[in-house]
């Protein structure tokens, strides 16, 4: 008994010794923007400033390059919702036909689905790119949205989902009260892959908002970026870590406090969107690919 | 309301397999026809070809006057019970039942009407707003059933609907369905694998194995005159007992000489052209009885050693070994599987274990010597090559 | 029998057209576009680049040797060669102890841990690496005490000293990636059946030879695609680098990693078939994980 103790004692102390080590970095950022630059570097990281210091810091970062810090967070929902609803409108059909189909070079498809979708988007961007270029398309908001919205691992799960957990005989029931094919999907198979949908938007999304290679290559005018290679803009411009540019006549204001401010700013929503996805995530990701 | 017609319907698979094989069966106005086999026997892809959930290889499946090949399922008029029943979990049992309704446009009213009627048949009234992970598996059923009815098909199509059921609620159940079917008067064809469903609940029972029909007739002429080895040892529970046998001609008659016994018979003169040939002899249990309680009446009779008793109550069932053999074909052995039962017979290969259908009065124990009493006029004989029954007429 | 209505002729076993041969397709049709345009296209485009010059004559392997030669070719590969192998060793050990710590009972703390370790996920991209530079920070940072005894750093210019970088990205990426995996670990554990554990346990097996010689055999599949999948992902490094390259004043080059080389080539040097090169090295290392993952598993079935 004793050494069941000790045991479950060393267990916890290093799941929480893990925890601070995940959490502790995301718990400074949500204190940062209440202090001042200044306090930053003296006080206690997890202290708490004063809510005043916030709204200083939101109008310094407002105030950069003429409020482009509001447009870069609507590009970025802009991008993120466009690319996404693309996403579930071709991807999650296309996981069904795929599961249930019978037409010639079905099993090409779906290879080459799984086959792109592990290959790691990153060395596409790159020919993405030249190809975007050689179709003149570099510059709108498509050279995002598009390649964006081609999204293999939302097939794959919906895929996964209408080939292990929907009865054939429900389909076949469908069929044989009267619906065509189209019907049966939209009576029958969708509705009851609520979770799965639920889980390709989480995917999807994440995985837009949190995209920097590609619109980084794609994109050229700044205030046309996401949020995320808004940030590096921020980076740049900022003295806390590049000394070269305080100097030079600008009047740019952001610091430390600006910058954890916009990062947090960059986070909320993707954090929003996990705390609600976060049970249907656990059990539907794991169900779905892991047989429970 | 229509008869079905398979018109030398085949089908076969994409990697070859024959899962039906020139199908000739005809299924009248109203008639409830049963098909039934083992695993494999192509009873259901029958049923989904006529469904049209499988596509048809060969010949060609009508439905009334018309040619269904080509036509979806929802074009041809028909119902379906699934086997897993099917229902849509995220749709309320009254949704369930409309389900069809609602997509061929019926009007509000109606579909009202209709839901309502085929709950009361049902008793499913208490149950309309559930959804279907809150029922019974009898209650489930008996929702597939109701969205097969509302419809008011030409044909009702059913895939082993009951064998999800404990044995109990299938009793019932089967009575349910035979009812239901009586009064719409609905041709219906119902697929299982278990022959006494398949003898309790059709007004013809067609008997399939490996894509063929092997004979389609009344259950009880199944019963009486099977056409084959197959259709005799696949009906009736406990099944028939089979030997081997040998003919002999012996005085104005024919004698059948299985291990030490040997029964005379004087009216079995289509037997004749076996002579010295060897035969399969078959025998019901429920055509035997104990010598004892049969009396002194002439019967042919066996001598065995009694090896187990199984009271039944009405009847007692015994088994006894006798000095013969066997028969060991194809058809036995496929039977013997489907029971699972695919233990290599490593038994004295010259004793049978023979099972009688005796009266309860009877007062064998194991262990005991017995002489069983055959009726000679329920005697079964088979050509061992090929299969089928040796009959007079 | 029938009937004025003629018998359709059907010529037999072959037959495949009827209203069932093409069930599907149509449901497919508008994700294909996508696929070839933003998945086959671009990966057979690289390849065309990386084959032929400027003028679109085949050069043959010459953009390959070309860029292998190229001073910078090297390290950069040397590096993200590092940074995986070090991303790989702490998800390995990491990743799979802790799944296994969690999976146990207490399945409330075990659930709420698990939401812990995957939150830092939300923030994957330049937010992440923006985070950590302040954490890299010792003037601000809560580590500041790690940073001075670990790597020997007193100011931020310490912290990211080249030798330290492939540890640094490497730290960033599991941050951000190892909450996943650990969900996909912890589920993977979960498919072991209870009785297995039972019996183990009443074999007399304690909990860490029960986890150790279990467990962790039977979840080999499982952490094998973590490995094969992280190993091409970790060779893409990108974003890390990049960010961090900007706030170094230039101490960190803009081509530590492969892709950033690439990036250079094609947006300083304009220098497009030499960065078709790279990134088909890079995506010939992605197609081997891939391959290997598709093939060698029972999990990325093609038929059902």
């Amino acid at each position: 008994m004793r050494i069941r103790m000790v045991g479950l004692g060393v267990r916890l102390t290093i799941l929480a010794a893990f925890a601070i080590f995940f959490i502790a970095p995301v718990l400074w950022l949500v204190l940062a923007p209440t202090k001042s630059d200044h306090a930053l570097i003296t006080s206690n990281p997890f202290a708490f400033g004063d809510f005043h210091n916030v709204a200083l810091a939101w109008k310094h970062l407002d105030a950069f390059s003429s409020h482009i810090f509001r447009r870069w967070v609507g590009n970025t929902l802009f991008y993120a919702v466009s690319a996404t609803a693309i996403t579930l409108v071709a991807g999650v059909p296309a996981g069904y036909g795929l599961a249930i189909g019978r037409f010639p070079g079905r099993k090409l498809v779906l290879s080459l689905t799984l086959v792109v979708m592990i290959v790691p988007g990153a060395a596409l961007v790159l020919p993405i790119f030249l190809e975007l270029n050689a179709v003149h398309l570099i510059g709108s908001s498509l050279s995002v949205i598009l390649p964006f919205s081609f999204f293999p691992f939302g097939v794959y799960l919906a895929y996964l989902y209408y080939a292990t957990a929907l009865p054939p005989s429900l389909l076949d029931a469908a069929r044989v009260d009267g619906c065509g094919e189209l019907q049966t999907f939209l009576r029958v198979a969708l509705p009851l892959a609520k979770p799965i949908v639920a889980l390709v938007f989480f995917f999807s999304f994440v995985a837009d908002w949190n995209n920097f290679f590609l619109p980084y290559v794609v994109l050229a005018d700044s205030n046309q970026y996401p949020i995320t290679v808004g940030l590096w803009d921020l980076l740049s411009s900022t003295p806390s870590f590049n000394p070269a540019v305080g100097g030079g006549g600008q009047s740019v204001k952001i610091f430390k406090p600006e910058l954890a401010l916009a990062t947090l700013i960059a986070v909320v929503p993707v954090a929003i969107v996990f705390l609600f996805s976060q049970r249907a995530l656990v059990r539907g990701l794991v169900g779905g690919a892991v047989k429970e | 309301m229509a008869r079905v017609e398979f018109d030398d319907v085949s089908k076969v698979f994409a990697d070859g397999t024959r899962a039906v094989d020139r199908l000739d069966l005809q299924i009248t106005d109203g008639e409830f026809m049963v098909l039934v086999g083992p695993s494999g026997c192509g009873k259901t892809t029958a049923l989904r070809m006529v469904a049209g959930l499988e596509d048809i290889s060969d010949g060609v499946v009508r439905i009334g006057e018309r040619v269904v090949n080509d036509l979806t399922p929802k074009r041809r008029d028909i119902a379906m019970v699934f086997q897993s029943y099917a229902l849509y979990p995220h749709l309320s049992v009254r949704d369930n039942i409309a389900f069809p309704l609602k997509i061929a446009k019926v009007s509000k009213d109606e579909i009202g009407r209709r839901v309502a009627e085929a709950a009361r048949i049902l008793d499913l009234e208490p149950y309309l707003k559930r959804k279907p992970r809150a029922l019974s598996g009898g209650q489930r059923q008996r929702v597939a059933m109701g969205r097969a009815i509302v419809r008011q098909p030409a044909v009702f199509l059913m895939d082993e609907p009951l064998s999800n059921l404990d044995a109990k609620l299938r009793v019932q159940m089967r009575a349910d369905i035979k009812k239901i079917q009586s009064k719409l008067g609905v041709t219906s064809i119902y697929v299982t694998h278990d022959q006494v469903e398949a003898m309790t609940m059709g007004d013809r029972v067609a008997v399939m194995r490996k894509g063929e029909l092997q004979q389609v007739a009344p259950p009880q002429e199944l019963y009486d005159r099977p056409v084959n080895l197959f259709v005799a040892g696949f009906i009736g529970s406990p099944a028939m007992n089979m030997l081997e046998a040998r003919v002999e001609r012996a005085g104005g008659g024919v004698a059948v000489v299985l291990g030490d016994a040997r029964l005379e018979l004087s009216d079995h003169p289509w037997l004749a052209p076996y002579d010295g040939q060897p035969v399969v002899l078959g025998i019901r249990p429920e055509d035997m009885e104990d010598a004892a309680i049969a009396g002194d009446d002439g019967s042919p009779r066996l001598r065995g050693r009694v090896e187990l008793r199984e009271a039944l109550g009405a009847d007692v069932l015994v088994h006894f070994a006798v000095a013969a053999r066997s028969a060991v074909t194809e058809d036995v052995r496929e039977l013997a599987e489907d029971v699972g039962d695919d233990r290599l017979r490593s038994e004295d290969a010259g004793t049978a274990t023979l099972v009688g259908r005796f009266s309860p009065r009877t007062r064998v124990l194991e262990g005991d010597n017995v002489e069983v009493s055959v009726d000679r006029n329920a005697l079964h004989f088979f050509d061992p090559q090929t299969g089928l029954a040796i009959r007079g007429s | 029998m029938a009937s004025s209505i003629a018998t359709s002729e059907y010529t037999g076993a072959t037959r495949r057209r009827g209203p069932r041969a093409l069930q599907g397709l149509p449901f497919v049709l508008p994700y294909l576009p996508l696929l070839i345009v933003f998945g086959i296209a671009p990966s057979i485009y690289a390849l065309d680049l990386a084959f032929t010059n400027v003028g679109g004559g085949w050069v043959g392997f010459h953009n390959f040797v070309r860029t292998y030669n190229d001073f910078r070719f090297l390290s950069a590969f040397r590096h993200v060669l590092i940074y995986t192998c070090v991303w790989l060793g702490a998800l390995i050990v990491f990743v799979v102890g802790l799944a296994l710590l969690l999976h146990g009972r207490a399945n409330r703390v075990s659930a709420t841990f698990r939401f812990l370790f995957y939150m830092p996920g939300a923030l994957a991209g330049s937010a992440a690496v923006l985070v950590w530079l302040f954490m890299l920070d010792p003037s601000v940072s809560p580590g500041a005490f790690f940073l001075h005894h670990v790597l020997g750093a007193d100011i931020f210019a310490q912290s990211i000293a080249p030798g330290n970088l492939p540890f640094i990205f490497a730290m960033i990426a599991f941050w951000t990636g190892a909450g996943g995996w650990i969900v996909v670990m912890y589920g993977a554990l979960n498919t072991i059946p209870h009785d297995l554990e039972e019996a183990a346990r009443i074999d007399g097996a304690g909990p860490i030879t029960i986890a150790l010689r279990l467990k962790l055999p039977l979840i080999r599949k499982w952490i094998a695609y973590m490995v094969i999948l992280s190993f091409a992902t970790g060779t893409q490094l990108f974003v890390e680098p990049q960010v961090v390259q900007t706030a170094s004043f230039g101490l960190v080059p803009d081509t530590w990693s492969a892709n950033q080389l690439a990036y250079q080539l094609a947006f300083r040097y304009a220098d497009f078939n030499g960065a078709a090169a790279i990134a088909v090295d890079l995506l010939m290392i992605g197609l081997v994980g891939a391959v290997l993952i598709v093939t060698r598993s029972g999990l990325f079935r093609t038929d059902d």
